[in-house]
């Protein structure tokens, strides 16, 4: 079984400091433009969520990817991108439908979620469970219980 | 530098000229910055006699060196000044995310200066700052002003603003940033509209440093556990918000009701913390870095006072409800909302109708004074429409926009108002419990609980329990409190952090991101310093000990119902004992050795 | 006597208050026996290794058992009693 970042967006405060952990993680330094997680206020609703890459199994960016930097790894599922290999094309910025792929001005590099090698900083920073390192069944099936409850409750006596 | 970006910057909005400067090392190291800093830099660039609504007063916005780190609830930011509502230092302390993108943009404080000529906002992205005109945004609202600021700079922009209420002077009117969040207290919010200034809008895209990484995640580590194990700042105020305590101080007596006539309110049940988290409650919030999450986003559904928005919170929940006989929770989360959108402090403008109501049912005031309104005790719609016009500036609303002191004194009757220095008295009966009275005379900026939280240790037994009726020991337990508080805002730091940390966890935080070694000690004695410091500014102002005092009722009128009744407060008794334990002669005025030691003599 | 609940442990009880009949003579006999009604969920907001914790608010008749007598203080059959779980702040 693979591992996945869930988002649970109902229960993010806004709070960041899943920007900082990844920001420290990465960068060593807390700048909130270097992260590879970023989270999005509505403030009238008071409602936020926090994006980072998905790792899709059909990946855009790694199909756009000429020099093979990107590339998805068969047992983990993540994609991986190799600095090393990457020209800053940004071509990645320009397919992924989600945006989670991100240049960094200051530092000319691609930002995008790695997992942290399997301990990501995010999650353990999260205060609020809104993102949470879990098997990738789990994922679906903790929401899908949590909705169930409803109807036991509205059929109880 | 690190934790502190090492970088003031100065706008003079009469000459339009925006400066940069260093920010001093021994500076930072001695005031530590959001409150210190602010008001080192009042100390030493203001006259102290000055009119706090002249171009001759300063604003200044400052976040402290954990501003913008994973420090737990470290985010703040302070706005210090000279108040409006109180002409002696004030220092605002807000949360929300502002703060840390000021931080971003490379800034340990911003310096406003002056006046300008007609309507501006400025316009920060990291070291480019522009004064830009706001002649198209003057009179919106809160949330209408951030929109409209938004669409000219950046939608990612975060917005501190003031609304209609800073434009028209109101001598309590507050700086809103990230629409819900409130630099509140002291007329902040006049100053800045005073100045001709609407806004000001920031993106930072730099970073924050730290000195040492490891030694700075180790100590955040071991600072979040232990807040998180502590069951206030751990469970509690995500489930309940600070509303919870509404039934907690009215089972113990200490809930001013009716303009402090009493200490007892039968139906309060109705308007805490349960019933919010029940009936509006939508998600908890939490500000840049909070692990606590108190906020309360909320949603009223009831026609007559429907809205959405954040809160509110106790003392916001009091004034509008015991402190006027309300027990409606729609009516006072829709006054609520409409102090956030229009910029107003909810303490002093729910003291104010309650003031404003005595004096209604003394038949001082009239409904022909009023416009109409019946300011009755419990009368919801009333206490709202008083709140919205007082927003506008329109009818009795103009009246009411003086705060309860100058409001009552212009009636001759000043000792109907419940106020210190002008400052109204917050959400806990002064006869009740002793050490938060003492605090309340003794607060530089007036009556604030958050200068002192001595409720904490009073009701709440953490982190001990001491006897809210008795004096002994209350004079140092204050000081304590004082000077530990002043250290945190200082710091960026959020005070319900103290559910679970104190000085030692801050001195090791304080180390880590700066590299300056401080000890709890250290620590401690900035926060002595600061106050002092603030003091000698009051002084100088021409305040004295004579406004060390509360209102006559807490002193003469014992509670009448409930818990504590028979109590007054006895705060004139715990004076004398201040001053000395302060190193204060006994007119209240710092001796010369007081101020050597801590590196203020002159 | 009438016992009042707040904040959580108005959920774990199911009630705002109700009228305790047994006779118990100290608020440690009625906490237990409350623990003995409502289980767990009571217990960890109101005792640590038996002990009365000390963020507890437990009022009788308005006052604060920490400066009485604790879970000794002596309770009557017309006492009102007030327990709040640790929440508060601010």
């Amino acid at each position: 079984m693979a591992k996945m970042l869930t988002i649970n967006a109902n229960k993010c405060t806004g709070c960041r400091n899943c920007e900082l952990a990844c920001s420290m993680a990465h960068e060593g330094v807390f700048r909130p433009e270097a992260t590879r997680v970023h989270v999005y206020t509505w403030e009238r609703e008071g409602f936020s969520v926090p994006m980072m890459c998905q790792h899709c199994r059909d990946a855009a960016c790694v199909s756009v990817c000429a020099p093979h930097a990107l590339t998805r790894d068969p047992v983990t599922g993540w994609v991986n991108l190799d600095h090393d290999k990457c020209i800053g094309c940004k071509m990645c910025v320009q397919a992924c439908p989600f945006g989670c792929s991100v240049w960094d001005e200051q530092t000319h590099k691609i930002l995008k979620c790695d997992n942290c090698g399997g301990d990501p900083a995010c999650a353990k920073m999260c205060p609020n469970h809104a993102i949470e390192w879990t098997d990738d069944l789990v994922a679906t099936r903790t929401r899908k219980r949590a909705f169930a409850e409803k109807f036991k409750d509205a059929f109880s006596e | 530098m690190h934790g502190w970006n090492g970088q003031i910057v100065r706008v003079n909005l009469s000459t339009g000229n925006v400066s940069k400067q260093p920010l001093d090392p021994g500076l930072a190291r001695d005031y530590i910055g959001a409150r210190g800093l602010g008001t080192k830099i009042m100390t030493d660039e203001v006259d102290p006699a000055v009119d706090a609504l002249s171009p001759e007063n300063k604003l200044i916005f400052a976040p402290g060196p954990l501003t913008g780190t994973y420090a737990p609830s470290g985010g703040r930011y302070n706005v210090v000044t000279k108040g409006a509502l109180t002409g002696a230092i004030a220092a605002a302390n807000s949360g929300g995310v502002w703060g840390a993108e000021l931080k971003f943009a490379g800034y340990d404080a911003l310096i406003v200066e002056g006046k300008a000529p007609k309507p501006v906002y400025l316009w920060i992205k990291d070291a480019a700052v522009e004064i830009r005109d706001a002649t198209s945004v003057w009179g919106k609202t809160v949330p209408d002003t951030t929109d409209a600021i938004r669409a000219e700079t950046d939608d990612d922009a975060k917005i501190a603003c003031i609304g209609p209420a800073g434009e028209n002077l109101v001598r309590f009117a507050c700086i809103m940033n990230d629409l819900h969040r409130a630099a509140g207290r002291s007329g902040v919010g006049a100053v800045m509209g005073s100045k001709n200034l609407k806004a000001i809008a920031v993106v930072g895209t730099g970073a924050v440093t730290c000195a040492d990484n490891a030694a700075f995640e180790r100590a955040v580590m071991k600072a979040r556990e232990k807040i998180q194990k502590h069951p206030v700042g751990g469970t509690g105020l995500r489930l309940y918000g600070t509303n919870v305590l509404t039934n907690i101080l009215n089972q113990v007596g200490g809930y001013p009701t009716k303009n402090f006539q009493d200490g007892h309110f039968p139906t309060a049940d109705k308007i805490g913390g349960e019933s919010l988290a029940a009936n509006q409650l939508q998600r908890p919030k939490g500000c840049y870095s909070c692990i606590i999450s108190c906020g309360r986003v909320t949603k009223v559904t009831n026609k007559k006072f429907a809205g959405e928005g954040e809160g509110p919170e106790y003392e916001t929940s009091w004034g509008f409800g015991g402190d006027c006989g309300i027990d409606d929770l729609d009516a006072i989360t829709k006054a609520n909302y409409l102090c956030n959108e229009y910029g107003l402090d909810t303490i002093t403008m729910g003291g104010t109708i309650a003031c404003a109501m005595e004096l209604y049912e003394r038949g001082v005031i009239t409904r022909e004074d009023t416009g109409g309104l019946a300011l009755e005790w419990g009368n919801a719609e009333a206490m709202v429409e008083a709140t919205r016009l007082t927003g506008t500036g329109e009818g009795f609303g103009k009246k009411l926009g003086l705060g309860s002191f100058r409001l009552a004194e212009s009636y001759g009757m000043p000792e109907l108002s419940m106020s210190v220095k002008k400052q109204e008295m917050p959400a806990y009966d002064a006869r009740a419990i002793q050490g938060i009275g003492l605090n309340y005379a003794t607060a530089n900026c007036g009556a604030a609980h958050v200068r002192g939280y001595t409720i904490s240790p009073e009701i709440l037994g953490t982190p001990m329990k001491v006897d809210k009726d008795a004096i002994e020991g209350k004079a140092q337990l204050v000081i304590t409190f004082q000077n530990l508080t002043a250290a945190i805002d200082a710091s960026g730091g959020c005070l319900f952090t103290t559910f679970g940390i104190g000085a030692d966890e801050y001195a090791e935080m304080m180390t880590g991101v700066t590299g300056t070694t401080y000890t709890p000690q250290d620590f401690m004695t900035c926060g002595d310093r600061i106050w002092n410091l603030e003091r000698m500014f009051n002084l100088k102002a021409g305040l004295s000990a004579k406004d060390d005092c509360l209102p006559p009722r807490l002193l003469k009128e014992p509670i009448k119902t409930g818990a504590s009744k028979g109590s007054v407060s006895r705060v004139p008794e715990l004076l004398p004992e201040y001053y000395s334990l302060r190193g204060w002669d006994p007119k209240g005025v710092p001796t010369h050795d007081k101020l050597h030691a801590l590196g203020l003599a002159v | 006597m009438k016992v009042l609940y707040f904040a959580l442990l108005r959920d774990v009880t199911g009630k705002k208050e109700e009228e305790w009949r047994e006779p118990e003579p100290t608020v440690g006999h009625l906490l237990h026996a409350l623990v003995a009604r409502y289980g767990h969920g009571f217990e960890r907001w109101v005792l640590k290794d038996g002990e009365l914790w000390n963020l507890v608010i437990i009022l009788v008749n308005g006052r604060d058992v920490r400066q009485l007598q604790n879970l000794k203080t002596p309770l009557a059959p017309d006492d009102t009693v007030v327990i709040f779980p640790p929440v508060g702040g601010g």
